[in-house]
């Protein structure tokens, strides 16, 4: 397998065949009169490279969608399928092993690939110090903050190195400053690396930051409600004219659609 | 540091002392209000059994039961111990002997383990052997706690543990050693303790009913101060059996425990 983060050419353009498809893919939880339909003919295509951005209300279906792209469950009907490669997922929670100390946890991934212990303790490292917990190496789950978990979780998705990435609202529980240095690394590594990214989130500004596109889901059932082109260069800022400005646009048909409460 | 330690010691310890202190006094308020046998004989007090205690040292008579005792209880709950596990795995690793057999352990481990014995004794305790009628009183006894404690805490396995394993991919042994082995630890070790409970109390009934005296423990020491009418003795056996339970859950068992919990911040600090 890859070295984690070799860096790999940062090519972003919409190749024939796509990396990621979802085809009509639809969820329906439970049978008869209890049955509740999550996601309804979703179809998307995702190129290599591509950083894809989900936005949509609390229930509408998105950590539904990350399970089922990641294999994690089955669609009821139509069709996902991923060109090669099982995808890294970040869950909405840390889900971090209580077991294992902050590194043992990052370094997880690579012992179940069988990676040697120098590379091993060099990528770990490597990855601590960029989502900053370097000095909490040896510290167990329970001993850190929510924000730390979740940082610590991230590094453990990165460990993995697969070409595709599911992060379900990663950031949520960080304040603004460590959110914003983790979009830049995020960033950084999309760029270094040509990982696939599909991340959902409920900041549209984050979404604007991040994606070359946002796609926004309407709730109950899940559908592609409407996807927006980001063509904004990059690095970009967070309040920078061009990124609040696409926001304030998704944010008005958001309420116009109401599809999203209390949206930033 | 040191001074540190010690009152630590002291702080864990206190709660246990009042304890026994309690215990010891409602003891010898009963010999003080005259509690008696039916054939007449008074009841001995802490300090009677603690002397009955120093005498049969003295006369090489508990040390050699003990270790007996002792042995018995290490062979029997180590047996115990790989059975359980292999049932145990055997419940987690087929769905199908789930529901079947995680009844049946129940149902075994509420059964008082003495009503093994008169098996044990009719088909193992051959010609004066009552090694192996022991030992099968003691996996009976204490085998099903650890099943169950593997089985339940597989159970609990949140949901979440087993999607991150397989989106990463885990599979095989380290699917097992990652995941699995170290998820059902602490459910584990906690039937590991109770099954130490259990053997301990086996093995008494084992040692006081088969009994033998070709080799005798500390349950032919108590049923032998019983046939004698020898209260002292019984009180002195009783009092060893208790103390050798409590240490050994309070020395390696709890300890165990705790620690693994610790770690996990599943118990404060
Ligand atoms: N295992 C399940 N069984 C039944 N219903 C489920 C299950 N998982 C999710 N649902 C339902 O599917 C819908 C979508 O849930 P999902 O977790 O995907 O929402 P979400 O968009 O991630 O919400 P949030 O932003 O709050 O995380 C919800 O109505 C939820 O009740
Ligand atoms: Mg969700």
């Amino acid at each position: 397998m890859n070295v984690a983060l070799a860096p790999r050419p940062s090519v972003v353009t919409l190749e024939a065949d796509p990396f990621v498809t979802l085809n009509g893919v639809t969820k329906v939880f439970g049978h008869g009169k209890r049955a509740m339909t999550a996601l309804e003919d979703m179809s998307l295509e995702m190129a290599r490279g591509e950083f894809v951005c989900v936005l949509g209300a609390s229930g509408c279906g998105k950590s539904t969608l990350l399970s089922l792209i990641a294999g994690l469950d089955k669609v009821t009907s139509g069709a996902i399928e991923i060109a090669d490669g099982r995808p890294a997922v970040m869950f909405q929670e840390p889900a971090l092993l209580p077991w294992l100390t902050v590194r043992r946890n990052v370094e997880l991934p690579m012992r179940l690939h069988n990676l040697d212990p120098d590379q091993r303790n060099q990528t770990a490292n490597r990855l601590l110090s960029m989502v900053g917990l370097i000095d909490f190496a040896d510290h167990r789950p329970h001993q850190l903050s929510g924000g730390m978990r979740q940082r610590c979780a991230l590094a453990r998705a990165l460990a993995q190195d697969s070409e595709l990435l599911l992060m379900d609202e990663p950031f949520a529980a960080l304040d603004a400053l460590t959110r914003d240095s983790l979009h830049d690394d995020l960033n950084r590594i999309w760029q270094e690396t040509g990982k696939t990214i599909i991340f959902v989130t409920h900041n549209v500004r984050e979404a604007v930051r991040l994606g070359d596109r946002v796609m926004l889901m309407t709730p109950r059932p899940g559908r592609v409600a409407q996807i927006w082109d980001v063509d904004i260069v990059r690095p970009r800022e967070l309040d920078s004219f061009e990124v609040s400005g696409l926001a304030h646009e998704i944010t008005a048909q958001l309420r116009a659609g109401a599809v999203i409460d209390g949206a930033k | 540091m040191e001074r540190n330690r010690l009152q630590r010691i002291l702080r864990a310890a206190w709660p246990r002392v009042v304890a026994i202190g309690i215990l010891l006094g409602i003891w010898q308020l009963l010999v003080v209000v005259g509690v008696q046998s039916p054939g007449g004989e008074p009841l001995p007090g802490p300090g009677d059994a603690i002397a009955e205690i120093g005498y049969l040292v003295h006369t090489d008579v508990i040390v050699p039961a003990l270790v007996q005792t002792l042995e018995r209880a290490a062979i029997g709950y180590l047996l115990a111990l790989v059975l359980g596990t292999l049932i145990g795995l055997a419940v987690v690793r087929v769905p199908v002997l789930r529901a079947g057999v995680g009844s049946l352990l129940a149902g075994l481990q509420s059964l008082p383990s003495v009503v093994w014995v008169p098996i044990a004794t009719l088909f193992l305790a051959i010609g004066g052997q009552i090694e192996n009628a022991v030992y099968f009183v003691v996996i009976m006894g204490a085998f099903p706690s650890i099943a169950m404690g593997l089985m339940s805490s597989y159970d609990n396995i949140p949901p979440l543990t087993f999607s991150l394993a397989r989106s990463m991919g885990a599979r095989g042994p380290r699917y097992y050693r990652h995941f699995i082995f170290s998820a059902t630890l602490p459910g584990y070790v906690a039937g590991m303790k109770q099954a130490w409970a259990f053997s301990w109390r086996s093995l008494m009934a084992a040692e006081l009913i088969i009994g033998s005296t070709a080799s005798s423990g500390l349950g032919q020491i108590l049923d032998n101060g019983r046939s004698l009418g020898d209260l002292p003795e019984m009180f002195a056996a009783l009092l060893t059996i208790l103390v050798v339970g409590i240490a050994v859950n309070d020395l390696v068992f709890a300890p165990l425990e705790r620690g693994l919990l610790r770690r996990r911040g599943l118990v404060p600090a």
